[in-house]
């Protein structure tokens, strides 16, 4: 409601301000010298001091320590008598107000520490405060609003002074509240205030004045992107962050939902009371919150922010931003009803001017910002899987921030249909965007989804860029990559017959693009920000002054691997938002992927590896979860099977409640490869279908979960001798791909139908797919998949007769060098196979004098096969070694390769289970 | 029923424990249905005929059909036996105490009581403390407002009076009053179950305490509740039925109960007014404003359930009378949320939105929960364009009763007059919900369906056809049904619904220009379909009006004539009309 909102943020004055006045006095008592009463040195009273700084830092409103906690505090700070002779002073003088004169004496006395401008003549070591230092400023806002209340207001200070005192003298927990116990024992602090001496203490004090001041005045966008800070300052005890991490996640997955109490009263306790005590702490730690959500949602205990946020709620009811924290619980935890109902009353409150780090300042127009509620809605009923609605809402959207002229909010959305359209594939959104998206319609043609796609990328890049949004810039740029790496770019107008088509992405766009997005961290600058980093800030700022500030940049890295030091500096308030990490984080994730499709093996399980070990922190659970998948399919390449379900298993644990499916879909894949090399048909099978239940999900259909699903039928078809079957489940999988325009699935589809035909003996037929797969392959820049291709065609070639023999093996040689540079353990050994075979077959190649030639290519595919437990194709390798050796008449080595591939003859024959045990999961 | 006369002695008795607890509210209801019981003609004097004229007059001139005034078969009531007052020890004590609580010295009163034991004493003295805390409250909830909102005022004695109470209860010794009061204080905590429970053995023992029904009242959020309760059935719960019907919105259950009370109490001001207020929500206002009429000639001071009345004009735009309704309640009582409602309710009319916000809000400081304040300053709002303020206003109304359809459906406008239309459609679809028989909800939600941004005609076409069904006042919804159809190439389905518009347009002896579309729609239609008589006919209807269809239809007609006559098998397409 407009006029009746109170402006927040006034300063009132508490009990606890007072107290804090009580100690300034004792800081800088009245006309004493240099080093008042009770401290022995100046460190002591030096320590005082900057205690004080950074409680007055941290007051502002809604909740404050009681006393028993300030007592605690001072205690902690120093151990010998001084302190206590504080607390017994603050007790006494405290206890001293019993009237409200004794109030309104103590206010007009405790002027008298302040010094003026005009009391020129300060005698040399007397201590004085600055009227414009923090403190000084602290006590002259307590005077100002101790001056401005009612005679109500003074009595109320009176009682709630009285409570205050009392709750401390009884100790007894007051109604409806909760005790805070085990607060804090942390002892170590004293070490960091004894090293203090004089001079860099007063050094310090300025610059961290200075320091405050500017952090304050800047504007900075608002993130804090680490779960060690988080957890930092939840557990005070000093244990490695990463174990706690752990054992509390094991917690939370072995009961989710039951008995909550135990687990979470101690959250609540802690976060709820402890360290919540600023407006902006508040807002800083929802921010926390959010951007814990956002990384790893599903780990976030539903009923334990539920319980907090309810209490947030009770306590400030005005602090709209809580509605928009249970909408984002909400959302992790896929209830839909409570999201959309939290969504709805948050706009309806705030009407989107609240929290939004991308809004320029409001220029105080009456309206509100609900088209950011429209994107809110948008994203959300993408994420639930309804995208028709979704595109709906969004184009909704575009038509507000339009109406509205919220240029960042409609980048923001088209980037988000972009992301809408990328993802989900659909066919035609004739209709719904053509209406309102004024290109189209000027352009009056009707375009593919992915040339609307394209144009509302462009679109969106550029509103972006003129309007300085960097993150946005740097996702759209890899949004471009990702769209360059899957599809052909064609003129977007292409009429007349024959206009010049050029067909192909290129690998230097992608990576230009890619780079451009990384440029982000360059030249990141504070955008302007509607909240200030001030929350963060004041959190900090009590931590710091408990840690040694050393252990800040020397992390002990406790051999995990995954904990970073990135994230060691993102703690600081000045650092890199964790958001842009996150950007960065994803870029690496997309070479990675440009990388494997292109087909450079090792640059891709680099880039894997640089986003597993930096970016574990910063990046969402998703994207860390692909990486993870990346590598392990690396491995499973490289390395056989044996190696990559270990991996998959660490990796199933650190996913556990994360991203299911992609880890999910992985194993799955694996399995059904490696049950088909094993010859296990019913288990290929089994798990093909299980495969396709993971695409037929009911929160809409995932793309490529789906020709996934039927690639795996249509291979485990094929293994079974059952061509025609196989053959159709590929051409209807084709049909698909080529209607959604997935380019590289296309190519590989293409591949596959090439291998049946080859399989069936049709080689005539075979050739045609195999040759359309290569000009795919080669338009996309598809490298290793054209090796691959060519391999296929030179297997086809061999099959139509030994005359072909010395072209086929023209073909292999020339894809040599992509495939043993690149190629896994499969590609590799079924291509010495075919070169030794191209050899035999030829009729100019003699046995008697180059025979180390074959026989070293195959005992070098026997190994390699052997390592993925391929029966079949290491079957042919002995069967074609025992040949070569049987030629030359080495009747022993005959023998032996003869024994080994009967052993693996008779594995492909009697498929059996030895007792592996993810086999043993199903 | 039991007699009325057991039922008179049992409320004489009742209204005096009450006011001698100083349950003041109580015990004005119990008096006001002491009053209201119909006297037997055979006692019947002169003096007693004041409060019986009119309520019996609006019986006769609405009654449509004979209520049955005889006992629903198988309910028996239960005798509760009247609660004997124990022996005050210390009659004097109690006597200062229970003056110092009429001039509300609360603090004073409990003090003078602290050392009586006496269960009258007990109450007396816990509940001025719990009346010191409240108001204590909300001193402190003005002195205290904070930033966001934020106000910690709890009453003080609620941690001590819930000791106390909770062992009273739990030694045996606590009486029918002080269980309604701990279950005051159990619903202040938020322990809504033990506080059901409580309010329930409270009620059983003794039930003439009205103020323990309504507290029980607002703890029955849905029916399942309601059925779960194991009342007794004493003549009081039939009162606390139709007062809970009437909050679940079952409103025709509540009016039959109601009618079931008048047999006992025919002149009851109470029932008339609830009857009124169910009336309303079934928006049935000639019968309120019937009603309230008698009810201000009855008691002209009645400042309670007057906002209705004034909303009851506003719809009717009568501004004398609700200019004057105003200026009584204002010279009654100026401080009470419903006399600033009525105000801002005329400012309204008056079209002077400033002011009435101005009201509206003086109405919210007096009781931050008064709902319906909430709802019209969001109308307001909405018609100075101030929608960002209207969306916040509707917001508060919709969380303190997330079943006001109203607020829901405020919302939901302001939202397409932003034009976010997919976005209000969520509001919409929340006050359609909730009050599924009103046709202006449908219509607004067809509305927003057939807007130019959403176009999506068929989900309009349902809400529609809903709306029809739903006795469309303002016959909206049958014209826009006809028009959407011939929109969409569905001419059978048009002419279906022009000619029930018709029909109907036929039947409340209305004109205007829908009646020339209709007739215009049905000529061309019948005319394609070549049934040409029924064309005729409304050709012939359209002679009637003037403008450019009157030519059209001549010439439609002379058209037909010539077809019939010189070429019978021509298409009829082939003539301009």
């Amino acid at each position: 409601m407009g006029g009746i909102l109170k402006q927040p943020g006034a300063f009132t004055i508490t009990p606890h301000k007072v107290s804090l006045c009580i100690l300034l006095k004792i800081y800088a008592p009245p006309a004493q010298i240099s080093v008042p009463y009770p401290f022995s040195s100046v460190a002591p009273h030096n320590r005082l001091g900057l205690f004080l700084l950074a409680l007055t830092k941290s007051c502002d409103d809604i909740l404050e320590p009681k006393l028993d906690e300030l007592i605690h505090q001072l205690r902690m700070m120093s151990q010998n008598w001084e302190a206590s002779w504080v607390i017994d002073q603050l007790m006494s003088r405290l206890s001293s107000l019993s009237s409200p004169d004794d109030l309104f004496n103590f206010f007009s006395d405790i002027r008298g520490i302040l010094g003026g401008p005009e009391s020129g003549a300060i005698e040399e070591d007397q201590v004085i405060l600055d009227m414009n230092s923090s403190l000084g400023i602290f006590l002259r806002r307590s005077v100002l609003a101790f001056n401005l209340l009612s005679f109500e207001g003074v009595s109320h200070l009176l009682t709630n002074l009285g409570i205050y005192c009392k709750e401390e003298f009884s100790n007894c927990p007051p109604y409806e509240e909760h005790s805070l116990d085990d607060s804090s024992s942390n002892l170590e602090t004293c070490s960091e205030y004894e090293n203090m001496d004089l001079e860099n203490f007063v050094y310090e004090k300025v610059s961290e004045e200075i320091e405050a001041r500017k952090e304050a005045s800047e504007v900075v966008s608002f993130h804090l992107h680490t779960p060690n800070t988080l957890l930092s300052l939840v557990d005070d005890v000093d244990l490695p962050a990463d174990s706690v991490s752990k054992q509390s996640e094991k917690v939370r997955v072995a009961s989710p939902y039951g008995d909550p109490s135990s687990n979470m009263l101690r959250d609540v306790d802690h976060s709820g009371a402890v360290f919540l005590r600023t407006n902006w702490q508040v807002q800083g730690y929802l921010q926390e919150q959010a951007d814990t959500i956002e990384k790893n949602g599903s780990a976030v205990s539903f009923n334990g922010l539920e319980i907090i946020l309810r209490q947030l709620q009770k306590l400030a009811p005005e602090l709209h931003r809580v509605h928009f924290l249970s909408y984002l619980n909400d959302l992790s935890h896929d209830d839909y009803i409570s999201a959309l109902e939290n969504l709805h009353c948050y706009f309806d409150y705030s009407a989107g001017t609240e929290g939004f780090d991308f809004i320029p300042s409001v220029g105080g127009n009456g309206f509100g910002r609900y088209e950011i509620g429209l994107l809110c809605l948008g994203m959300m009923h993408f994420h639930f899987g309804h995208p028709k609605l979704a595109l709906e809402v969004l184009t909704e959207a575009v038509r507000v921030s339009q109406q509205q002229s919220n240029d960042t909010c409609l980048a923001y959305t088209l980037a988000a249909i972009s992301n809408l359209l990328f993802e989900n594939g659909i066919s035609s959104t004739a209709g719904t965007l053509g209406s309102s998206y004024s290109p189209f319609t000027s352009l009056g043609v009707s375009h593919s989804v992915q040339q609307q796609l394209f144009v509302l990328l462009r679109g969106s890049l550029k509103r972006a860029e003129s309007l300085k949004l960097k993150r946005l810039v740097a996702s759209n740029h890899l949004a471009m990559a990702k769209f360059d790496l899957t599809h052909v770019q064609r003129p977007l107008l292409s009429f007349g017959p024959k206009t010049s088509m050029k067909l192909s992405t290129c690998p230097v766009n992608v990576c230009k693009e890619i780079r451009l997005s990384s440029h982000l961290i360059s030249d990141f600058s504070y955008e302007s920000s509607a909240m200030t980093i001030d929350g963060a800030f004041s959190t900090a700022w009590l931590r710091n002054l408990q840690k040694p500030t050393g252990s800040l940049v020397l992390c002990p890295d406790n051999g995990s691997g995954n904990c970073s030091n990135v994230s060691q500096f993102t703690a600081q308030p000045t650092s890199i938002p964790g958001s842009v990490l996150q950007v960065l984080g994803s870029s690496y994730i997309l070479r990675a992927t440009a990388w494997e499709l292109y087909g450079s093996a090792p640059l891709s399980r680099i880039n894997a590896l640089v986003h597993a070990t930096c970016f574990a922190d910063a990046s969402s659970s998703s994207d860390a979860a692909l990486a993870y998948v990346k590598l392990i399919q690396h491995l499973a390449v490289f390395k056989g099977y044996k190696e990559a379900f270990s991996a998959l298993k660490i990796a199933e644990e650190k996913f556990l409640s994360v991203s299911k499916s992609q880890i999910l879909l992985l194993k799955l894949q694996l399995l059904h490869q490696h049950a088909l090399h094993r010859g296990q048909l019913k288990l290929a099978q089994k798990l093909c279908d299980e495969l396709g239940v993971l695409a037929s999900r009911v929160t809409g259909v995932d793309m490529e979960l789906k020709t996934e699903a039927s690639l795996c039928h249509a291979r485990t078809l094929l293994a079974a001798n059952q061509f025609r079957e196989a053959a159709s489940v590929a051409h209807s999988l084709f049909c698909m791909c080529y209607k959604y325009n997935l380019q590289v699935e296309n190519a590989s589809v293409l591949l596959l139908l090439a291998e049946i035909h080859k399989k069936s003996g049709n080689a005539v037929l075979g050739l045609p797919y195999a040759l359309a797969s290569l000009s795919f392959c080669l338009s996309f820049n598809l490298d290793l998949l054209r090796a691959s291709a060519t391999l296929t065609l030179a297997e086809l070639w061999l099959s139509l007769g030994s005359s072909h023999a010395t072209r086929a093996l023209n073909l292999i040689h020339g894809a040599f060098p992509m495939i043993l540079g690149h190629g896994g353990l499969e590609l590799r050994s079924r291509a010495y196979i075919v070169e030794a075979k191209c050899y035999l077959c030829d009729s100019n190649f003699n046995v008697f004098e180059a025979y180390e030639i074959v026989i070293n290519s195959l005992k070098q595919a026997s190994e390699e096969l052997q390592l993925l437990e391929f029966h079949e194709l290491a079957a042919e390798a002995f069967y074609l070694m025992a040949m070569v050796y049987d030629k030359l008449g080495k009747l022993e080595e005959r023998e032996e390769t003869a024994a080994s591939f009967r052993k693996h003859i008779l594995a492909l024959d009697n498929p059996q289970d030895e007792g592996d045990p993810l086999v043993s999961v199903f | 029923m039991s007699s009325k006369e057991s039922c008179r002695s049992e409320l004489r008795i009742a209204i005096r424990q009450l006011s001698d607890r100083s349950l003041y509210s109580a015990s004005k209801w119990a008096a006001e249905q002491l009053v209201g019981i119909e006297q037997d003609p055979a006692k019947f004097t002169p003096s007693n005929t004041r409060f019986q004229r009119g309520s019996s007059s609006i019986r006769r001139k609405y009654k449509t059909h004979e209520v049955a005034v005889t006992p629903i078969a198988g309910v028996s009531y239960v005798a509760t036996p009247v609660m004997e007052e124990d022996e005050l020890v210390d009659a004097d004590f109690y006597l200062l105490a229970k003056s110092y609580f009429d001039c509300r010295e609360y603090k004073r009163a409990a003090h003078v009581l602290r050392d009586q034991n006496g269960r009258k004493s007990v109450f007396l003295r816990c509940y001025a403390l719990y009346l010191a805390g409240e108001k204590r409250k909300e001193e402190e909830m003005i002195e205290l407002e904070g930033p966001l909102g934020k106000s910690d005022a709890v009453n003080h004695e609620l941690v001590s009076l819930e000791r106390e109470l909770s062992t009273l209860r739990k030694n045996g010794k606590i009486d029918p009053f002080c269980l309604f009061l701990y279950g005051l204080v159990l619903k202040q905590k938020g322990s809504e179950n033990l506080a059901r429970t409580v309010l329930v053995e409270s009620v059983n023992s003794y039930p003439w305490n009205w103020n323990a029904w309504t507290e029980l009242q607002s703890l029955c959020k849905t029916v399942d509740i309601l059925n779960s309760l194991n009342l007794n059935s004493h003549w009081m719960k039939e009162f606390f039925l139709a007062s809970v019907y009437q909050e679940l919105r079952m409103h025709n259950d509540s009016l039959s109960k109601y009618e079931y009370l008048l047999g006992t109490f025919g002149n009851s001001n109470y029932i008339q007014a609830q009857i009124a207020k169910a009336q309303y929500s079934l928006r049935e206002f000639d019968q309120v404003e019937a009603i309230f009429e008698e009810l201000l000639s009855n008691d002209p001071y009645r400042v309670e359930d007057m906002d209705m009345y004034s909303n009851v004009l506003y719809a009717k735009e009568c501004f004398s009378a609700l200019s004057y309704l105003a200026h009584r309640v204002f010279m009654t009582d100026k401080y009470r949320p419903e006399s600033c409602c009525i105000i801002g309710n005329y400012y309204s009319l008056k079209g002077q939105h400033e002011k009435s916000v101005v009201y509206f809000r003086r109405a919210l400081k007096l009781n931050k929960n008064f709902l319906s304040a909430w709802t019209l300053m969001g109308h307001e709002f909405v018609e100075m364009k101030n929608t960002t303020a209207a969306v916040d206003a509707y917001r508060r109304a919709v969380d303190i009763d997330p079943r006001d359809y109203r607020a829901w459906y405020g919302l939901g406008q302001a939202y397409e007059m932003m034009g976010m239309a997919f976005y209000a459609l969520h509001y919409f679809k929340k006050s359609v919900f909730l009050q599924p028989t009103d046709s202006r909800l449908w219509i607004a939600m067809a509305q927003c369906y057939e807007t130019d941004q959403l176009r999506m005609l068929d989900e309009a076409i349902k809400c529609y056809r809903r709306a029809a069904n739903c006795n469309d006042r303002e016959a909206i919804a049958l014209h826009n049904l006809a028009k959407l159809h011939s929109e969409l190439g569905r001419p059978e389905e048009a002419a279906f619904y022009y000619k029930k518009d018709l029909e109907r347009m036929e039947s409340e002896e209305r004109e205007g220009p829908k009646m020339v579309e209709a007739l215009l729609y049905l000529a061309k239609y019948y005319r394609a379909q070549k049934k040409f008589e029924e064309a005729e006919v409304y050709c012939t209807r359209l002679l009637d009006y003037t403008g450019p269809e009157r030519e059209t239809a001549k010439s439609i007609l002379r058209g037909m004539r010539s077809t019939q006559s010189s070429f019978p098998s021509m298409d009829v397409e082939h003539f301009p009309p």
